[in-house]
């Protein structure tokens, strides 16, 4: 359906931090269209800081973000807005507004951003939450809603507006392996059936290879990318030994003083 | 009849004499597209007598969640009530989405229509029965910090003094600058508005002797305790309720920690101790403020503070700082239980502060009217 090849996210030589400390420099990796692209990485290497440059909550110290041939970094208002508009965000914990039943949660991108009528509205909002599974659950208030309901909710919220892609941040965190398989599912029948390019954080090595067409591992010590490509080829072919123990999920110690804790 | 919608789509609408329509689409059925897509067969459909209705889709090239929902709203016939509507021509992808939310799915999904409203006597029964459910809640607690209080004050290791300290810091040092401007402006104005009126009698010296007495019994008192609810009640209630959200209460009741031992005795203890002193404070402060206009009337120090002196009386003293004892228990006591009924989501807490607020508020001018009659009935 799409062309494979076609380069919709392009990140060029990015540096992030928080005031002087910096977390991530000389970034750059592209994502095609229709892929699921997999950021993944030991805890506190940057992942999460990454995905929010990415979605324009944080400025880079330095570098591109490039969105459907459009620079988010260095967009105007008008322009950002349009490129805003290209994607939908799944926040880890789900951030569904507590106040509001499910298809309030999903009705209030289209309220606020298009001018459908009302009730071409409310089938869209129903139609999204039917794909996630949620139907039935239309009208219940978010905090009647297991985890991982909660979460099936934000990717129908996320997709509101038809996005072309959707950022998610940690799917399968707090999840149990069944419910957390079950998001996989969802994340390959959206991918397949829609062509919606996925972008996913992660450190689940399961879902990685049910998932994952693409990943790049970042790494706190080199505050870098330390390797790209596909899961089961770094897996048997990684030269660096941190990601191949990543890959075939072997131990250590929490306190051997590993180059990628970054304390 | 036939019309054309701009925004890349072409939407032929033909309704013929005997009551069947036909509705062509082509082109990019998207969000944009859809609305003024929606506005003309509103136009065109909407009032003629449609008995049967054909929607022809195969000449879309681009179909998005929006487009599907407007053919899913004709494809119920909500447009056209009673005429039989067929959406034909769907490229096979989008055929697949369409069918995947079917008229069944939104009668089974959809908002249920709005509920009555409760009629008047149900809806004072509830609040009655609330009501009281509420005081006896506030009573039960009141037994709760009672019989908790005197053995975790005793018991060195569980009162954890150091916490009552930072409350004190918290709630009573940091307090001092706004009960200052407060009290003084408080005392000043009183003084200024009623010198006024005592002037046309002569008697702008007794001033000094009302500011003394309402200072003293009343408004020092008020005002710290209010001060105090304004600022640390509501502290109260927030961190407390905070923690009952992050399930902080849960964690210590099963390390075998009764929160009210471990969170509630400490604040109170703290108010009742700093609220007198805050009280003999804001009553300075306040004095302050009325003798300064007396002064700028042009009384000497000496007059001021031998008024001052002979109008007040130790018992009046005394008084004020039993009051200050009091609202001091009521404001902590109140934010303290406020915090521990939050309950859950994302407003939970600001309703639990707001609540600790109002309530310690009235409940001090309640104690404080039922103190104006104790007073009154002890002097006789």
């Amino acid at each position: 359906m799409n062309d494979s090849s076609e380069i919709i996210i392009s990140v060029r030589d990015l540096k992030t931090g928080y005031g002087e400390k910096v977390i991530l420099q000389n970034v750059s990796f592209q994502v095609r269209r229709g892929e699921v692209f997999v950021i993944l990485g030991g805890s506190g290497c940057g992942k999460s800081t990454l995905l929010k440059n990415l979605i324009g909550l944080y400025t880079p110290m330095e570098g591109q973000v490039w969105i459907d041939g459009g620079n988010l970094v260095a967009a105007g208002e008008v322009e950002r807005l349009v490129l805003l508009r290209k994607f939908g965000v799944m926040y880890q914990s789900g951030a569904l507004f507590g106040s509001m039943t499910l298809l309030e949660n999903v009705r209030l991108p289209l309220d606020e951003f298009t001018a459908l009528p009302d009730p071409v509205k409310e089938l869209v909002a129903l139609a999204k939450l039917k794909l996630v599974g949620l139907g039935a659950a239309a009208q219940k208030m978010p905090s009647e809603l297991s985890g991982g309901m909660q979460k099936r909710a934000a990717i129908a919220r996320a997709m509101a507006l038809d996005p072309q892609i959707l950022f998610l941040d940690e799917p399968s965190a707090g999840l149990d392996p069944v419910t957390s398989a079950g998001l996989d599912l969802l994340i390959k029948e959206l991918a397949h059936h829609f062509g919606i390019t996925f972008v996913v954080v992660s450190h689940e090595l399961a879902s990685i290879y049910t998932i994952a067409d693409r990943v790049i591992m970042l790494d706190s010590r080199t505050r870098t990318v330390i390797a790209e490509g596909r899961p089961a080829e770094l897996r048997e072919s990684a030269t660096d030994p941190w990601v191949r123990r990543f890959f075939n999920r072997e131990a250590e110690s929490v306190q051997s003083d590993h180059p990628n804790q970054n304390l | 009849m036939t019309a054309t919608v701009q925004n890349e789509l072409e939407t032929d609408v033909q309704v013929s004499l005997d009551g069947c329509a036909r509705v062509a689409l082509r082109g990019r059925l998207d969000s944009h597209a859809t609305v003024a897509c929606w506005k003309l067969l509103e136009q065109k459909l909407r009032p003629a007598k449609i008995k049967a209705l054909e929607v022809d889709a195969s000449g879309l090239q681009f179909c998005d969640g929006a487009g599907l929902a407007l053919l899913r709203y004709l494809n119920m016939g909500r447009m056209t009530r009673g005429a039989t509507v067929s959406v034909l021509g769907l490229e096979e992808e989008l055929e697949k989405l369409f069918r995947g939310f079917t008229l069944e799915d939104y009668e089974a999904f959809r908002p249920p229509l709005r509920t009555e409203s409760r009629s008047l006597p149900e809806e004072v029964g509830k609040e009655v029965s609330q009501l009281t459910a509420d005081l006896r809640e506030q009573v039960g607690f009141l037994g709760t910090i009672v019989a908790n209080l005197p053995p975790t004050i005793l018991d060195r290791k569980r009162m954890r003094w150091p916490e009552v300290r930072r409350v004190l810091e918290l709630a009573g040092a940091n307090a001092v600058p706004i009960v200052s401007l407060v009290s003084i402006l408080v005392g000043l104005i009183i003084a200024f508005e009623s010198a006024q009126p005592l002037a046309q009698f002569g008697a702008q010296i007794y001033v000094a002797n009302m500011i003394g007495l309402v200072m003293v019994r009343e408004l020092g008192p008020l005002l710290a305790a209010i001060l105090l609810a304004g600022r640390s009640g509501s502290a109260f209630a927030a961190e407390i309720g905070t923690m009952k959200v992050n399930e902080e209460l849960n964690a210590l009741e099963t390390l075998g920690l009764d929160p009210i031992r471990f969170l509630v005795v400490q604040r109170i203890t703290a108010g009742v101790l700093l609220t007198p002193l805050l009280t003999f404070y804001a009553t300075f402060m306040g004095v302050l403020g009325g003798v300064l206009v007396t002064l700028g009337l042009g009384y000497p120090l000496s007059l001021v503070f031998h008024q001052l002196s002979s109008s007040l009386q130790l018992s009046d003293v005394v008084f004020g700082a039993t009051k200050g004892v009091v609202f001091g228990a009521i404001v902590s006591a109140v934010g303290c239980l406020r915090g521990l009924q939050t309950q859950q989501g994302p407003s939970a807490v600001g309703i639990s502060t707001t609540r600790a607020v109002v309530t310690s508020i009235l409940l001090i001018i309640i104690a404080d009217a039922v103190f104006s009659v104790l007073f009154f009935v002890l002097k006789q």
